[in-house]
This record gives structure tokens, sequence and C-alpha cells, in this order.
């Protein structure tokens, strides 16, 4: 079983993985964890002319490592084994993709990360996943 | 210079909705290459880096604009300014290439990274300062509202325009197809074809027209191979093993 739990950085979302270190003892064989943090994709070809490649993938990484800190914290607490990956696109596209490529069993998030503002202009990326996502989607309120 | 009648009449206000979207759509790389040009200077000199970026990118665009409303009052330079913004227009449209053969090196002195940002500003700027030059089609007032506005979205990252656009990608169709207007609103205003925009005074709606049309119609045959979204790029892929 491999379940996916997605990560934006905020408070909010180390609740899924709270809730999925909770579940732990219900299940028969130990699951794969996997984290993903998207990170919006910001720089585009106009500001690639001007800043060496090394540096855009170093934003994102440490932009994507802040962002999983504390949920991977929880994880080393709990002594898990888990997989970490950060990626550049539209997150509930990203997110969607991914699910597909790994061949995950479900997905883990909460709802609501963003920003109200963020939220009502882009819609929310949960909602979006919900609808995308190739597998059951759980949401942990 | 601000006048009741003009605060009155709805060309004014279209006129300040139209820098306002041009602003958003075309300045938000600014602040991104400002960010990043200064990531890679040690933390002391970031601060500075960043303060002189900005304070250089400002004065640039001050520069640009008054250069530019100077020019676009010689005569047949309407006419260039037009096909420009029609170019801009579709460029702004068409999906982005991959120069991946990159060979610039990032910086890690303060002069370096003020010259990044700065040479990287007069370029990003030109279409910004063209596209308000032309919404602000010789007001005064428009046209320094619409420096004041790009002010802030230079200095502070606007990345929520960022994410609007990627998730919500025809909103540079709108904002091509407004360039395209506006490019029509220009050639309009040329002394050279004045004769004949007064003889036929339904041209000063026909041309823009034509102009956001042919915009979106090239943007749109140009980009037809382009994918809905582009698929994630991979940053990290980490496994951490633990003995059971």
């Amino acid at each position: 079983m491999k379940i996916l739990v997605p990560i934006d950085g905020s408070a909010r979302a180390d609740l899924a993985v709270q809730y999925v270190l909770s579940q732990m003892s219900n299940w028969v064989s130990k699951p794969e964890i996997f984290l993903l943090n998207v990170q919006w994709k910001v720089v585009n070809s106009n500001v690639k002319f001007f800043i060496d490649p090394q540096t855009v993938q170093d934003y994102y990484r440490e932009a994507g490592l802040q962002a999983l800190a504390a949920a991977r914290l929880l994880l080393d607490q709990a002594g898990l084994s888990y997989q970490y990956h950060i990626g550049v696109g539209t997150p509930a596209e990203g997110i969607a993709q991914y699910a597909l490529e790994q061949g995950v069993s479900q997905i883990v998030m909460t709802q609501g990360g963003e920003s109200n503002l963020q939220s009502l202009l882009l819609g929310s990326v949960t909602s979006r996943v919900l609808s995308l996502a190739p597998c059951p989607v759980l949401i942990v309120k | 210079m601000l006048s009741l009648e003009m605060l009155a009449s709805s060309d004014f206000w279209i006129g300040v909705l139209k820098i306002i979207m041009i602003d958003l759509l075309l300045s938000g790389d600014n602040a991104v290459v400002i960010a990043l040009a200064c990531r890679n200077l040690p933390e002391s000199q970031r601060k500075k880096g960043i303060l002189f970026g900005v304070g250089g990118a400002i004065g640039l665009r001050v520069v640009l604009t008054f250069f530019a409303v100077g020019l676009l009052s010689l005569p047949y330079l309407k006419l260039l300014g037009a096909v420009l913004l029609v170019w801009i227009g579709i460029k702004l449209i068409l999906p982005e290439e991959d120069h991946d053969e990159s060979n610039i090196k990032a910086d890690t002195r303060l002069l370096g990274a003020v010259k990044t940002i700065i040479i990287a500003d007069f370029v990003m700027s030109l279409d910004n300062v063209l596209g308000v030059a032309g919404a602000a089609n010789g007001n005064m007032f428009l046209l320094i509202f619409g420096l004041l506005i790009s002010i802030p979205l230079i200095a502070w990252s606007s990345q929520l325009v960022l994410k609007l656009i990627d998730r919500f990608p025809w909103i540079i169709y709108g904002g091509g197809a407004l360039l395209g207007y506006v490019a029509g609103e220009m050639l309009v205003g040329e002394a050279a074809l004045a004769a004949w925009v007064v003889e036929h005074p339904l041209l000063h709606h026909v041309i823009p027209a034509v102009g956001a049309a042919l915009v979106l119609a090239t943007g749109w045959w140009l980009s037809l191979r382009q994918r809905a979204h582009a698929p994630l790029e991979d940053v990290l892929d980490e496994v951490v093993k633990r003995p059971e």
C-alpha cells in the first residue's frame, strides 16, 4: 500500500501526516509513505535568460525542503521509512500526475492550507486534486 | 492634470483598467529576477543588493517611460510602436521555449548581482513601458499612474499573478488581446494616418479590434502544439530507509 501525502508547507498540511501516523496500527503491513511538495512555477523563460539554472534549482529545492521540514520531522520521530519528492508545476495537476506515476493507492491531505485570497482566486488545491486524482483521496478535517 | 471632467469619462476609467492589467501581466518577472539574483550573495549583502536592484530598476523604468513617450510623438514611430506591441502580445501568449544551453554564471559579488538586475530590468521593462505608454495615449496622469502601479510590483514579488497565470492559462490570452487592442489604438493615433481616420470614423473601433484579433489568432496558431499543462518537473527525489 502506497500513501501519498502532499505537503504545501502550511501547519495544516502536517495534520495529514499526523493522521497517517495515528492509523499506522490499523494496517496489516506497513504502508509506504510518500511526501510530495509542488512548488509553483514562478520562474519563466524570461527569467531563465538572466539567472543560471543552478540558482533556480537551488531556490526550488530550498523552498521545497523548507515546506517539507515539519512533516519529515514527524516521520523521523516516528522512526518510519518514507520517500520525499519536490516538483515544480501547478500543484493539483502535479499531485495527480505524481500519484499516477508512483501507482499510489491513496492520497491523504487536508483542506485549505492556502490563504483565503489565494484560494478565492486560484480555487482550492484539494478540490482540484479530488477531481484529478487517479486513486481514492482521503481528506483529513 | 487631473480634472473632474476626466474622472467622469468612461474612457479614463477604461484606461486605468488597461494599465493595471498591463502592469500586472508584464511586471511579475522583475521581482523574481531580483530575488534570485541576490540569492548567491553573502547574507550580509543580500538586503543591500535587493535595495540597489529595486532602486535602479525603478529609476530605469521612469527614464524609459518618458523616453518612450517622447519617441512616440515623432512621426511614424507610432507605426513601429504598434508593430512592437502586437509582437509583445503574441510573445505573451506563446508557450515558453526552454533554452537549456544557458551559459550564465551565478555572481556572488554585490556589483555582479546588481548588474544582472539592471540589465534584466532594462530588457523586461521595455514591453511594460511601451504597453503603458500606448494605453495612456498621451494622458500624463495615466502615464504616471501606470508607473506608480508598477513600482510595488517590482519591489514586492507579485507571485500571486504568476500563480494565476499558471492556474488559468487563458488569462494571457486576455492580456495578449488587450496589447493587440492598444496597438490598434496607437495606430489610429498615428499622425500619418490622421486624414484617413477622420474620413472613416469607424476605424477608431475597427483597427483596435483587428489588432486584438491578430494577436489572438497568431498566438493561438503558433501555440497549437502546447500542452494544456506542463508536466511536473523533478527537483529532488530522496528515500529515507530505516531498519524495520
